[in-house]
């Protein structure tokens, strides 16, 4: 038989619609997936929680200007005045000049006060961009610096967090489970520690219900010391008190 | 880590490492082939199947097997397996019976072995490319499964450097991983349903040619 006969007419349709359903199929995960990923989505606020106060900062920059656009008024009467005050030899120049050319008097009294209005003009512009600048720059320099301790307030939130999670699970891992205690039992203990990570007290301030689960819990705080604290002494205020919850399950 | 991970489809495959995203290209190669076969298969069955149809529609209808023969051989390429059984056996028939002192029993044997080479022929052309499918059905989980089973290794690994282990820090590597398992199934499973349905099918039409030929068999032992 030869080859011809056994040439598979459909082969351009099949692979289009091959194509098709792969493309069908990968739209959906994409879909699929991209709609999993709201959640975190909704975690990217708490960090952003942050920035909106620098974006603020930038917003209270733009109302100063339209205040100060009247407060550099009164500046300009000052400069005014100590132009004015000039004005006054030229006159007496011109007082001496008088009894040669009086007529020139009132001409050359108009031009100081035209040019001194020209002066004013242009003059204060000027001077209020810059003390608009300073001022935006000086707002700025406090954004950062606000921001800056938020970035530092966050590390810390971050390195405390992370040593309260380590504090709780080695505590957890001491635990030795009493037999029957039910899954939804929550004993929370308030511990106070001792620089170095002992553990000075821990008050039971919330039974479980099941007595024996919280003498469970109580021992293993004792038993796990030394409790991990961060190496920065100067974070140990954070954990002086500590309110801990347990529950069997997690 | 950060906490915000994006699990977007895209981004787990950009940060998946080398191997799994290698067997990500070699599991989407063969879905794309299995699929191209499944589609291939799927019009060539029912092209043969209809094609038989007609053939024994038009051969039980028909009393003249000379004019059978000769619509047949001028619609060669769309007469079907079973039309290419028919002309092969008539043909033979034909020539055994023109060459004297045959045995009649000899020229029905010979008129058989004819249209058994032509059947297994077809057969042949009709299981092609189902090999393929029953191996990417069988093999593509565990491919998939190895990159999964590299992609965890790799978490965990990472995870070692961590002190404390959190979900956060497990779940992306895990996720990356899952995603060439969810792969290798997705070329598997249609390969599984798809390689069942035509082995039946092929099955089901060899059968059909397997009796045609007898019928036929009868038919010219008659005329003989």
């Amino acid at each position: 038989m030869s080859a011809a006969v056994y040439d598979e007419p459909y082969k351009l349709p099949a692979g289009a619609l091959a194509l098709a359903v792969h493309g069908a199929f990968f739209a959906l995960l994409y879909f699929g997936i991209s709609w999993q990923a709201l959640p975190p989505q909704g975690m990217v606020v708490d960090i952003w929680d942050s920035l909106p106060e620098m974006k603020s900062d930038p917003a209270k920059v733009v109302p100063p200007e339209a205040e100060q656009a009247e407060p550099p008024k009164p500046v300009e009467p000052q400069k005014l005045a100590e132009p004015v005050q000039p004005i006054v030899p030229p006159k007496a120049d011109i007082e001496l000049t008088k009894k040669k050319k009086p007529k020139a008097k009132p001409v050359e009294i108009r031009k100081p006060a035209e040019l001194k209005k020209s002066v004013e003009l242009k003059n204060p512009p000027v001077e209020q961009k810059k003390i608009t600048e300073a001022e935006k720059a000086q707002q700025a320099a406090q954004a950062e610096q606000e921001r800056v301790h938020a970035e530092q307030a966050a590390a810390i939130g971050r390195v405390v967090d992370e040593h309260r999670a380590r504090i709780v699970a080695k505590i957890r891992r001491n635990i030795v489970m009493p037999p029957d205690v039910p899954d939804n039992a929550r004993a929370e203990f308030d511990v106070t520690l001792l620089p170095g990570g002992s553990v000075l007290s821990a008050k039971l301030t919330k039974p479980s219900g099941k007595e024996a689960y919280d003498s469970a819990v109580e021992r293993a705080i004792f038993k796990a010391q030394p409790l991990p604290l961060p190496s920065d002494v100067a974070l140990f205020n954070k954990f002086r008190e500590l309110h801990l919850i347990f529950s069997p399950r997690e | 880590m950060n906490v915000t991970q994006d699990l977007s489809f895209i981004h787990l495959i950009e940060n998946a490492s080398v191997l799994v995203q290698l067997v990500m290209g070699l599991l989407l190669l063969v879905s794309l082939m299995s699929w191209w076969y499944i589609f291939l298969k799927m019009f060539a069955v029912r092209l043969a199947v209809k094609q038989s149809e007609d053939f024994e529609e038009s051969f039980w209808n028909n009393s003249d097997l000379i004019k059978l023969y000769q619509s047949t051989t001028a619609a060669r390429g769309d007469a079907g397996s079973m039309g290419r059984i028919f002309v092969a056996g008539f043909a033979e028939f034909v020539k055994l019976k023109k060459k004297q002192g045959m045995d009649n029993s000899a020229v029905m044997e010979g008129t058989r072995r004819a249209m058994r080479a032509t059947y297994q022929r077809e057969m042949d052309n009709l299981e092609s490319h189902l090999s393929f499918l029953a191996t990417v059905g069988s093999v593509s989980p565990y491919v998939g499964l190895f990159g999964t089973v590299w992609g965890i290794m790799n978490a965990f690994r990472g995870l070692s450097n961590v002190g404390q282990a959190t979900l956060a820090h497990v779940a992306p590597g895990i996720a990356e991983a899952l995603v060439a398992t969810a792969m290798g199934l997705f070329a598997a499973i249609p390969a599984v349903v798809a390689y069942n349905r035509y082995a039946h099918d092929v099955t089901r039409l060899s059968s059909r040619f397997e009796s045609f030929m007898e019928e036929f068999s009868n038919v010219l032992q008659r005329q003989s």
